[in-house]
C-alpha cells in the first residue's frame, strides 16, 4: 500500500489536505498504545508500526516538496544522488548573488525594507520553479518527470535560502 | 557536532577568500552546488602558460566543513600543475580535517569544485 492509498486519496500532486489530516487523525486514533494496552505484545508491535508508517506517510504528503518527490518515486523516476553535486553554472551563479544579497541585508539603511525584498525575491523565484515543477508532474511523462526531478533539486536550494532568511530575520529583529 | 580543531581553524580563518576576474583568460571557474544542504561553492583558478596554478580564491555559502574544505583546498593547489590539482581526493580533504561521516559530502563537494574548474580552464582553451 503506498502512502496516498493509506489515506484513501487519489495519486495526484494537489490533494485535499483536510482531508490527509482527517483521515491521518483517525487512523492514529485506532492504533494509539493505550487501546492496546492489554493486547498481545505481537499485537502490540504491529499497532506501535503502523503508527509509524501512518506517521512517515502523512509528514510526506503534507509537504508539497516531499509529495512531489514521493510521487516520482513510485513512479520509479531515477532520482539522483542526494549527495551529489549540482552544476548548473547559470543556476548556481544566481544562487551566489541571492546568498550575498541575503549577506547585505544587515547593512541595509532600512532593514526591515531590505528584508522585505529579499523575501519578495525568493517567494517570486521559488513560486516560478514550482509552478514549473508542478506543471511537469502533472503531465507525467518520461520527460516531464526527469525534468521535475530536476526542478525538485532545484527549489530545494530555494528552501534553504529561506531557512537562511528566517534566521536572519529572527536575529535583526532581536537586536 | 563537534568540528575538528582543523574545521575550525579554516572556518575562523579562512584562507584565500574572494574572487578573481572571471573574464581573464588565465582564470577558470568551477561552481558547484549541493541540494541536499544548499550550499554553493565557488574556487577560481589562475593557471600560467606552462599550466601552473599560480592562484586561488574561494567563496562558499555552507557549513563549517564546507567553508573548510574549499579553504584547504585553495591552500593545496597553488603552486600545483592542473594534472596534480586534478588528482586531489576526496579523501584527501577529509581525512585532513578529520571530517566525520555525515560531512564527508563537503569534502566531494569541495573536489568536484577543483574539478569543474579544470573542466572550465579546458574548454576556454577550446581543449
Amino acid at each position: 500500500m503506498n502512502y496516498f492509498e493509506i489515506f484513501g486519496l487519489e495519486q495526484t500532486f494537489i490533494i485535499d489536505l483536510n482531508a490527509l489530516t482527517q483521515r491521518y487523525q483517525s487512523i492514529q486514533k485506532s492504533v494509539h498504545p493505550d487501546k492496546f494496552a492489554h493486547a498481545s505484545s505481537q499485537e502490540q508491535l504491529l499497532a506501535a508500526k503502523k503508527s509509524t508508517l501512518v506517521n512517515d506517510a502523512y509528514q510526506t504528503l503534507k509537504n508539497p516538496l516531499k509529495r512531489a518527490q514521493y510521487m516520482l518515486e513510485i513512479r520509479g523516476v531515477d532520482m539522483p544522488n542526494e549527495q551529489a553535486s549540482f552544476s548548473d553554472n547559470a543556476f548556481l551563479m544566481r544562487q551566489m548573488e541571492l546568498r550575498e544579497m541575503l549577506a547585505d541585508v544587515k547593512f541595509a539603511d532600512d532593514v526591515d525594507t531590505a528584508l522585505f525584498e529579499a523575501n519578495q525575491v525568493l517567494d517570486t523565484e521559488f513560486q516560478q520553479l514550482f509552478n514549473t515543477m508542478q506543471a511537469a508532474i502533472n503531465e507525467n511523462s518520461v520527460e516531464s518527470n526527469q525534468q521535475a526531478t530536476e526542478l525538485l533539486r532545484k527549489l530545494k536550494f530555494y528552501q534553504k535560502l529561506q531557512v537562511e532568511l528566517d534566521r536572519l530575520e529572527d536575529q535583526l529583529l532581536d537586536d | 557536532m563537534a568540528y575538528s580543531e582543523k574545521v575550525i581553524d579554516h572556518y575562523e580563518n579562512p584562507r584565500n577568500v574572494g574572487s578573481l576576474d572571471k573574464n581573464d583568460p588565465q582564470v577558470a571557474t568551477g561552481m558547484v552546488g549541493a541540494p541536499a544542504c544548499g550550499d554553493v561553492m565557488k574556487l577560481q583558478l589562475k593557471i600560467t602558460e606552462e599550466g601552473i596554478i599560480e592562484d586561488a580564491k574561494f567563496k562558499t555559502y555552507g557549513c563549517g566543513s564546507a567553508i573548510a574544505s574549499s579553504s584547504l583546498v585553495t591552500e593545496w593547489v597553488k603552486g600545483k600543475s592542473i594534472d596534480e590539482a586534478a588528482g586531489i581526493k576526496n579523501t584527501d580533504i577529509a581525512e585532513e580535517l578529520a571530517l566525520p561521516p555525515v560531512k564527508i559530502h563537503c569534502s566531494i563537494l569541495a573536489e568536484d569544485a577543483i574539478k569543474a574548474a579544470i573542466e572550465d580552464y579546458r574548454s576556454k582553451r577550446g581543449e
